[in-house]
């Protein structure tokens, strides 16, 4: 293992990191309004399939050394996401169904519909033609220049790598500073007391569950289009339940949960870059890959540090008119 | 005071409350299928193909032989051991999302126990491999159910974690210990475990109706139908039984009554992990006879559908499990009969499954309403004189 080893390692810890942040942000402000929501993963999914589509519709060249093919893909997958989650919004706030159920129903959906689309998309089911166009990599400044190999890390990253990091700005201060962010999570601690006031709860958890559509889906689309340059079936890898898992972990908190994406995103990348290191070397990547999921489990069960999930997610809002 | 409305409900036969429950479900559930039909329907014009012959087609492949029955029966297998696990836990109030991990992991301790426990003979072999398929189940249930129970981590979210942890255990042991070994000389071999010996192997039971072989039905079938009946004497007529429907409708009573939350709510969560664990077996034991690669996934998460559907009754799950195997068998006869994709059946059954928690979530409001304003008519029957028009 050289210096050179850990800086490919965090080179694709940061594109774990992406995934999971946007995915796991758009949990967060589902899950902030009231409605938990386990179907990241289909939502990501569509995303996926959707975004290598819209790589693939705007190959022209529209000028000014941009690639729109990609931009369009991303756009595409945020914008088919946030469709999807149309679907989980109406059925646990107007409906009212149990959110788990409504949740495992969009995982179970997302797989044959993305197989349907990719047959209409590329007339096949269960991938697109791979080396679709994709964003131009850059060198972070300075930070690519670090030595011994560990400039590795930010050499010909993705733009939308920095973006994903960068949205925690927007994210917290809505959040934690706007009349919105307030009501939103008053929304998902109590309804009750937020209905009294006279806010309308149902509204703000429509806007919350498509807020983690559209993410989840950017997210998707980020993987297909940026990473993978062509979309394939079960190219998700469960990376939504992981994204759920950072969220448990960043106890539902926009800026710890940068920490707990790259945590996460950290230990999918060691079996890949770092399997000759010490200790690594004796387990099977299998169980570096387990990695998030035990700990996710040691801190649900308050063995290390406590985490407290919004009082009034996965409740329906009872309350008329709301 | 009873009113006009209260008057005419006491005089006129009520109808019992579980016929008008059985009733209202069996309305929702047949508007549902109306629903996704119909919407199934628009797709295929879109296709520009008639909705008959697509339907025709998908009900023909089902129903057309005796060896379509059998496909359709012998998908239909797993799905009632994942939807009865999902089913168990409804019952106690809980969710088991973890049914999917919990039969990878059975399907890891059955593949041991058929490759390492061959000396048994040819009954016992086959009944001890099970037993070994239900005690993982149970053993990757018990996390969450003791994690639950004794910490207050949401099972949801404990299953979910246990599900990932059990796709890398399995895809561990596949590339380590239950690897193929015996392999000919030079040759290229797929990741899969050893062949298991004949005594492992699940009887076919096909051939006693005509059903050709190549549909794998094999006795799973009646274990399954087996164990629906059994579910159903368990939550009716067991004590266990009926302290999980305590606790799943009202666990502040079931408290005050005496009855140990977390002891119930383990005990679901075990036999679940059991029932679980038969799911992947339809595959090893009677249709591939080794623990293949691409090993099927997604039978737990299509459990939770399958459950819902047939209302989380463990006879109703029976039939959903067949309906729902109609359609996935469907996707056959769409490919070789009409112009539009396989995928359609997927997408149908998306439809449906969306329609029916919706439509069953309505009606039971409904259904929850009437009866809330029943109790409150009893309630003024008894406090007030009976009119003598109710009585007579």
């Amino acid at each position: 293992m050289t210096l050179e080893d850990v800086g490919r390692a965090v080179q694709i810890a940061l594109v774990y990191f992406t995934i999971l942040y946007l995915t796991g942000l758009g949990g967060l402000f589902s899950e902030r309004s009231g409605i938990v929501n386990i179907g990241l993963e289909g939502l990501m999914i569509i995303g996926t399939v959707t975004g290598s589509y819209g790589t693939h519709l705007f190959t022209i060249d529209l000028g000014w050394g941009v690639p729109w093919g990609p931009i369009a893909g991303l756009v595409l997958g945020l914008v088919a996401g946030l469709l999807f989650s149309s679907v989980h919004a109406a059925a646990t706030v107007t409906f009212r169904v149990d959110h788990i159920v409504s949740g495992v129903v969009i995982n179970l959906v997302a797989i044959g519909l993305a197989r349907f689309l990719s047959q209409i998309f590329f007339g096949q089911a269960t991938q697109s033609d791979p080396g679709q166009p994709h964003l131009v990599p850059f060198d972070v400044p300075l930070l690519a220049d670090l030595p011994g190999g560990l400039g590795r890390a930010f050499q010909s990253m993705s733009p939308v790598v920095p973006v994903a990091a960068l949205l925690v700005v927007p994210a917290t201060f809505a959040l934690y500073r706007t009349r919105w962010g307030l009501r939103l999570r008053s929304a998902g601690e109590n309804p009750e007391a937020t209905r009294s006031l006279g806010v309308r709860v149902s509204p703000l958890r429509y806007q919350g569950v498509l807020l983690s559509g559209a993410l989840a889906g950017l997210s998707g689309a980020f993987l297909s289009v940026e990473v993978v340059y062509n979309w394939r079936e079960g190219q998700t890898l469960g990376l939504g339940f992981i994204a759920l898992a950072s969220l448990i972990l960043s106890n539902w908190n926009p800026v710890r949960l940068m920490g707990a994406a790259f945590l996460f995103g950290f230990a999918q990348a060691i079996p890949l870059r770092l399997s000759d290191a010490p200790l690594i070397r004796e387990l099977p990547p299998q169980f570096i890959r387990m990695t998030p999921y035990v700990v996710t489990i040691v801190v649900l069960a308050g063995f290390v540090g406590r985490v407290r999930p919004p009082a009034a997610a996965g409740s329906a809002y009872e309350g008329g008119a709301g | 005071m009873s009113g006009p409305r209260g008057t005419k409900l006491v005089a006129r036969r009520e109808p019992a409350p579980w016929v008008e429950s059985l009733v209202g479900q069996l309305l929702a559930l047949l508007a549902s299928l109306l629903i996704a039909l119909v919407a199934g329907a628009l797709i295929v014009i879109a296709y520009g193909e008639s909705p008959l012959v697509v339907y025709g087609a998908i009900l023909r492949f089902s129903f057309g032989s005796r060896t379509g029955v059998g496909y359709v029966l012998a998908i239909a297998t797993p799905l009632i051991f994942s939807a009865l696990a999902v089913a168990l836990c409804f019952k106690g109030g809980m969710f088991n999302i973890g049914v999917e991990g919990q039969y990878l992991v059975a399907m890891v301790t059955a593949t041991w126990a058929a490759l390492e426990l061959d000396v048994l003979p040819g009954g016992l072999h086959v009944a001890v491999v099970l037993a070994f398929a239900m005690l993982g189940g149970m053993a990757w249930a018990a996390v969450p159910a003791i994690l639950k129970v004794r910490t207050g981590a949401h099972e949801v979210v404990t299953t979910i974690m246990m599900n990932g942890i059990a796709i890398s255990l399995l895809s561990w042991a596949l590339n380590g210990p239950l690897r193929f070994t015996n392999a000919p000389e030079g040759q290229n071999v797929d990741l899969r475990s050893d062949p298991f010996p004949p005594t492992a192997l699940v009887g076919d039971l096909g051939k006693l109706f005509g059903v050709s072989r190549g549909a794998h039905l094999s006795w799973l079938l009646l274990l399954g139908i087996a164990l629906a009946v059994a579910v159903w004497f368990l939550i009716r007529r067991m004590r266990l039984g009926y302290e999980a429907r305590a606790v799943g409708q009202a666990p502040g009573s079931a408290r005050a009554g005496g009855i140990s939350i977390g002891a119930v709510q383990i005990k679901l969560f075990l036999i679940s992990g059991a029932l679980a664990g038969l799911t992947g077996m339809q595959q090893i034991l009677a249709d591939r006879g080794y623990l293949p690669q691409n090993y099927v996934s997604q039978l737990g998460f299509t459990g939770i559908a399958v459950a819902f559907l047939g209302q989380n009754h463990p006879i109703g799950i029976v039939f959903a499990a067949i309906l729902w195997a109609i359609l996935a068998r469907g996707e056959s006869a769409l490919q070789l009969e009409t112009d539009v994709p396989r995928e359609f059946v997927i997408i149908l059954q998306g439809i449906l499954i969306m329609t029916v928690v919706i439509v069953y979530q309505v009606t039971h409001r409904r259904l929850r309403r009437r009866e809330l304003g029943r109790a409150a008519i009893g309630e003024q029957d008894a406090a007030e004189p009976a009119p003598v028009g109710a009585v007579g």
